[in-house]
C-alpha cells in the first residue's frame, strides 16, 4: 500500500545544483587548512576524523614517547600572552597535536588556559568568557561528540555551587584552575584504570575481535600482554582508515598473535571469537555508543551469536544525546578512496561513524567502574540534575 | 583478643571444610563473628579510628573469603559491615562539624582571625556532601569535584581549636562510633534472619489462582514464598524438578505436600517437555551478580532457557545478603564447585574404570559433578528481594546502596 517515495532522487537534484561548480568531493582538503580558525569544512569533512587519520599515519610507540617528552618542554616556550589576543582555538590546536591526548582533554586544557588568561574580576565574568570559549570550540567541529561532551562537562563543573563557596575571587579562580589541570591528567589515568578493570575479562586462550584503533583498547591489550596473558587478536581492516594495519603492527611489536580480516569477514570469523572489544567516540544517554563505522554491524553479528561486546570508554565521553536512529547524528563525513576514480553520477556513503544501540552491548569499562548500559543514563541524570 | 583469633580460625576451618550449609546460615555466622571482632577491637582514642576498624574487619574478611571463595555471601556481608562502618563514621563526622560550627560561632565572635573564618566558611553541608561522595561509587560528579582525603578532616581541624568541651566531645564521639557500628551490624543480622518473611509477603502479588509453578532444587525462600501464597487462599499447583544427583527436589516436594500444596515431581530432563504447561518458573538463587546474572543450583540455566523459549516468566528470589557487587567474568569455572563423583556413580561398581592405577595413569572414565549454574541476565524476568521486585538491569542500584566502591577488592 505504501510505496517508498523516490525521495533520494529529489535530494540528489537539490544537492547537485549548488555544488556543481565545486571540485571533486573525494579529494581531502590539505591538513594545514584544518588548523585555520574558521570552520574548515565547507564540504562537511569532519576535522575530528582528519586528525585521527593524521595521528594514525604517524603514531608509533617510540614516536609517541619522543613527542611526549617534547611537549613536556613546550609550556616553557609559551609566548607572552599579552602580545596577541588569546585564541582558544590556537590553544586547542596546540594541545591537539599530541597523539596520546584525547580531544576532550585537549579542550579542557584549552579552557583552563582561558581561565588563566582571563582578566575578569568576578565569577560571572569568568563564566561568560568560558561559555564563549566553549561555544567557539564546539562550533569549530560540530561533529566531534567527545569535544562537545568534554566542554559541557567543564562548563557544568564551573557553574556548580562548590566553586562559589569561597568569598575571595582569586582563590576560587585558582581552585577552578587547579581542578581543570587535574581533569587534564585524568585522561591517561582513565586509560590505566580501564585497562586494570578489564584484565579479569581476558582469560588465557581467548580470541578478541577488535575494530578500529582505540587508544584505550590498545592500552587494555598492552596491559594484558605485559601480564603475560595468552590471547590472540583478530583485527578488522578498518577501511578506509587502515586502522587494522596499524593496530596489527603495534600488537606484533608486543608479540601478540594477530590476524587481519577484511571488514566483510567478521561474520565468517565470529564463531571462533570469544569477545569483541571496541572503543567509543561518545557514549549516549541510552547507553549506546557512537563509534567508527562498522561497529554496529559487528555488534549485531556478535549479539546474534551470543558473543559479549565490551566497550572501553572514559567517563568524559558521556554525552547528552539520544539518537533514535542512525541518521539522528550530526553527519561526520570523510573522504573514501576506492583506488579507482568513481564516476560522477555515483554517490558514496561517506559517513565516518555509526550508532550502536544498548541492547547489543554487554558491558562498558569506564574509569567509573564496570557499568551495564542501563547505568549510563543514571549517571548522566545525576550529573545534570 | 586471643579469644577472637581462635574464633576466627575455627570459623575459617568450618568454611574450608564446607561444614556450613546454605548462604543464609553462612552470612549470619560471618556477621556474628565480625561483630565480636569489632567489639573486641581496641580502637585508638584519636582520629582515624574508623580506618582502624575497617582494616581489622578487612583483614578478617580476606581470610574468610579465601577459605571459601565460592560462597559469595561471606564476601557480601563483610562488605556490608565495612559499608556500615563508613556510613556511621560519616554521620558522626557531619554531626560533629555541625556541633563545632555552633561552638565556633559562639566562641569566636570577637576573634576575627582568618583561620576561624576559613574553617566556618567550609560549611557543614559542603563537608557532608564531600564526605558523602567518598561513600558513593565514583561518578562523573565526584570525578570533577575531587574527594577530600578522608572523612576525618573535621577531627584534625578541631584539634586546632581551644575549648575543653571539644576534647570531651571527641572521646564521647570515639565511644559512639563503635556503639553505632554494633547497632548497625545488629540491624544487618536482623535483616538477614528476616529475609524470608519479607520476600514471602510479596508472594500474593505474583501467584494467581489456578496457576502452575515450576521450581528446581530445594530453597527455603521458595518454600516460604509458595506457602505464603497458599495461606492467602490461592490454589495453585507446583512442579518440582528433582535436581539430580542430590535429589533435593524430593525433600522440597515432601515439605510442600505437608503444607497442603498439590505437587508433581518431574525429572530434570522433563523440564523442556513440561514447560509449555507452566505459568511461571520460581527459583531461589545462590548469589546474584552485579550485572543481574544469577548463580543457582545446577540445572537452572536449562530451566531459564526453556522458559525463555516458551515466554514463561522466570522469577528469582534472593535475600539482600546474596547480592554480590562483582561482575562475573568466567562464572562457570571460577564460581563453581565440583563435588564428589560418588554422588553420581557408585565407586564399587565402577572402580575399574575410575582406577588411576590402570594403563597411562589417568582413568578413561571422568565424572563431572558441578554444584552451580550461571544464568545470564537476559534470561531473568524479575528479581524479588526483601526490598521488592526489580528487573536485572536495576540490580546495580541496590548494590550502590549496600556497598562502598573502596571495598570491592579485599
Amino acid at each position: 500500500m505504501w510505496r517508498r517515495s523516490a525521495s533520494f532522487i529529489l535530494d540528489k537534484h537539490q544537492n547537485n545544483k549548488p555544488m556543481s561548480l565545486t571540485p571533486s568531493i573525494d579529494s581531502p582538503p590539505p591538513l594545514s587548512a584544518s588548523v585555520a580558525d574558521e570552520n574548515p569544512s565547507p564540504n562537511h569533512i569532519s576535522a575530528y576524523y582528519q586528525t585521527r587519520a593524521a595521528h594514525h599515519e604517524i603514531v608509533t610507540s617510540d614516536w609517541l614517547e619522543q613527542a611526549q617528552a617534547a611537549v613536556r618542554r613546550y609550556p616553557d616556550q609559551d609566548s607572552p600572552v599579552s602580545e596577541k589576543p588569546f585564541s582558544v582555538i590556537e590553544e586547542f590546536n596546540k594541545w591537539r597535536q599530541q597523539p596520546a591526548l584525547a580531544e576532550a582533554v585537549a579542550a579542557i586544557r584549552a579552557l583552563a588556559a582561558v581561565i588563566r588568561a582571563s582578566d575578569g574580576n568576578t565569577m560571572m565574568e569568568l563564566e561568560i568568557e568560558l561559555k564563549k570559549a566553549s561555544d567557539t570550540l564546539k562550533a569549530w567541529d560540530t561533529t566531534s561528540i567527545s569535544l562537545t561532551a568534554g566542554c559541557d562537562l567543564f562548563m557544568r563543573y564551573v557553574t556548580r555551587t562548590s566553586a562559589l563557596e569561597f568569598e575571595d575571587f582569586n582563590s576560587a579562580k585558582s581552585r577552578v584552575l587547579g581542578r581543570a589541570e587535574k581533569f587534564g591528567e585524568i585522561s591517561n589515568k582513565a586509560r590505566t584504570i580501564i585497562a586494570m578493570l578489564s584484565q579479569d575479562f581476558i582469560f588465557d586462550g581467548c580470541t578478541i575481535l577488535v575494530h578500529g584503533f582505540s587508544r584505550v583498547v590498545f592500552e587494555v591489550l598492552k596491559t594484558a600482554a605485559q601480564n603475560k596473558k595468552l590471547f590472540r587478536v583478530l583485527c578488522t581492516e578498518g577501511r578506509p582508515d587502515k586502522t587494522g594495519l596499524l593496530l596489527a603492527k603495534e600488537l606484533a611489536k608486543l608479540d601478540v598473535p594477530v590476524k587481519l580480516l577484511i571488514d566483510s569477514a567478521v561474520a565468517y570469523c565470529m564463531d571462533e571469537v570469544d569477545m569483541v572489544f571496541v572503543g567509543a567516540d561518545g557514549v549516549v544517554e541510552s547507553g549506546g555508543v557512537i563509534n567508527m563505522m562498522g561497529t554496529y554491524q559487528i555488534a549485531i553479528v556478535a549479539h546474534s551469536m551470543n558473543k559479549p561486546v565490551y566497550v572501553a570508554a572514559e567517563s568524559y565521553k558521556f554525552a547528552r544525546l539520544y539518537p533514535l536512529d542512525q541518521k539522528d547524528l550530526e553527519p561526520a563525513l570523510r573522504p573514501i578512496d576506492f583506488g579507482v576514480a568513481v564516476p560522477l553520477k555515483v554517490e558514496v556513503e561517506r559517513s565516518a561513524r555509526d550508532y550502536t544501540p544498548p541492547q547489543f552491548l554487554t558491558l562498558l569499562f569506564t574509569d567509573l567502574g564496570i557499568l551495564t548500559p542501563s547505568v549510563v543514563s543514571d549517571e548522566l541524570i545525576q550529573l545534570y540534575s | 583478643m586471643p579469644d577472637v583469633q581462635s574464633m576466627v580460625l575455627e570459623f575459617v576451618n568450618k568454611l574450608r571444610k564446607r561444614k556450613i550449609e546454605g548462604s543464609q546460615a553462612t552470612a549470619r555466622c560471618t556477621v556474628e563473628l565480625l561483630r565480636s571482632v569489632i567489639s573486641h577491637h581496641r580502637v585508638p582514642h584519636h582520629a582515624n579510628q574508623a580506618s582502624a576498624l575497617i582494616d581489622a574487619v578487612k583483614a578478617v574478611g580476606a581470610q574468610l573469603v579465601a577459605a571459601n571463595p565460592v560462597e559469595l555471601a561471606v564476601g557480601n556481608v563483610v562488605r556490608r559491615v565495612l559499608h556500615i562502618i563508613r556510613e556511621e563514621d560519616l554521620s558522626l563526622a557531619t554531626a560533629a562539624v555541625a556541633g563545632l560550627d555552633l561552638l565556633d560561632a559562639s566562641d569566636d565572635d570577637e576573634d576575627v582571625n582568618g583561620k576561624g573564618i576559613g574553617y566556618t566558611a567550609m560549611s557543614a553541608a559542603v563537608v557532608a556532601a564531600a564526605a558523602r561522595s567518598t561513600l558513593r561509587p565514583p561518578s562523573l560528579q565526584t570525578l570533577l569535584e575531587g574527594t577530600p582525603e578522608s572523612a576525618t578532616v573535621p577531627y584534625t581541624s578541631s584539634s586546632g581549636a581551644d575549648s575543653e568541651s571539644k576534647t570531651a566531645d571527641k572521646s564521647s564521639i570515639t565511644r559512639k562510633l563503635k556503639h553505632d557500628v554494633i547497632e548497625g551490624v545488629n540491624q544487618l543480622i536482623h535483616e538477614i534472619a528476616g529475609c524470608h518473611e519479607q520476600i514471602a509477603e510479596q508472594a500474593i502479588e505474583h501467584i494467581h489462582q489456578n496457576e502452575v509453578i515450576l521450581t528446581l532444587g530445594s530453597s527455603r525462600t521458595v518454600l516460604e514464598f509458595l506457602c505464603a501464597a497458599k495461606e492467602k487462599k490461592r490454589s495453585f499447583r507446583v512442579f518440582v524438578a528433582e535436581g539430580a544427583p542430590r535429589y533435593q527436589g524430593h525433600l522440597l516436594a515432601k515439605e510442600l505436600v505437608a503444607r497442603g500444596l498439590q505437587t508433581t515431581v518431574i525429572t530434570d530432563s522433563a523440564v523442556f517437555a513440561m514447560i509449555s504447561r507452566v505459568n511461571m518458573v520460581i527459583i531461589g538463587a545462590h548469589a546474584v551478580m552485579a550485572n543481574g546474572g544469577v548463580i543457582g543450583p545446577v540445572g537452572v540455566n536449562m530451566a531459564a532457557l526453556a522458559a525463555k523459549k516458551h515466554a514463561v516468566p522466570f522469577v528469582v528470589l534472593a535475600g539482600s545478603h546474596k547480592l554480590c557487587p562483582l561482575y562475573p567474568h568466567n562464572p562457570e569455572v571460577l564460581l563453581n564447585e565440583l563435588r564428589s563423583p560418588s554422588e553420581l556413580l557408585d565407586f564399587g561398581e565402577f572402580s575399574d574404570c575410575l582406577d588411576f592405577g590402570s594403563g597411562s595413569g589417568s582413568p578413561l572414565l571422568q565424572v563431572v559433578n558441578p554444584t552451580f549454574d550461571y544464568v545470564p541476565p537476559s534470561l531473568v524476568s524479575l528479581f524479588i528481594t526483601d526490598t521488592g521486585g526489580h528487573i536485572p538491569s536495576y540490580m546495580y542500584r541496590l548494590i550502590a546502596d549496600y556497598y562502598s566502591a573502596d571495598d570491592l577488592v579485599m
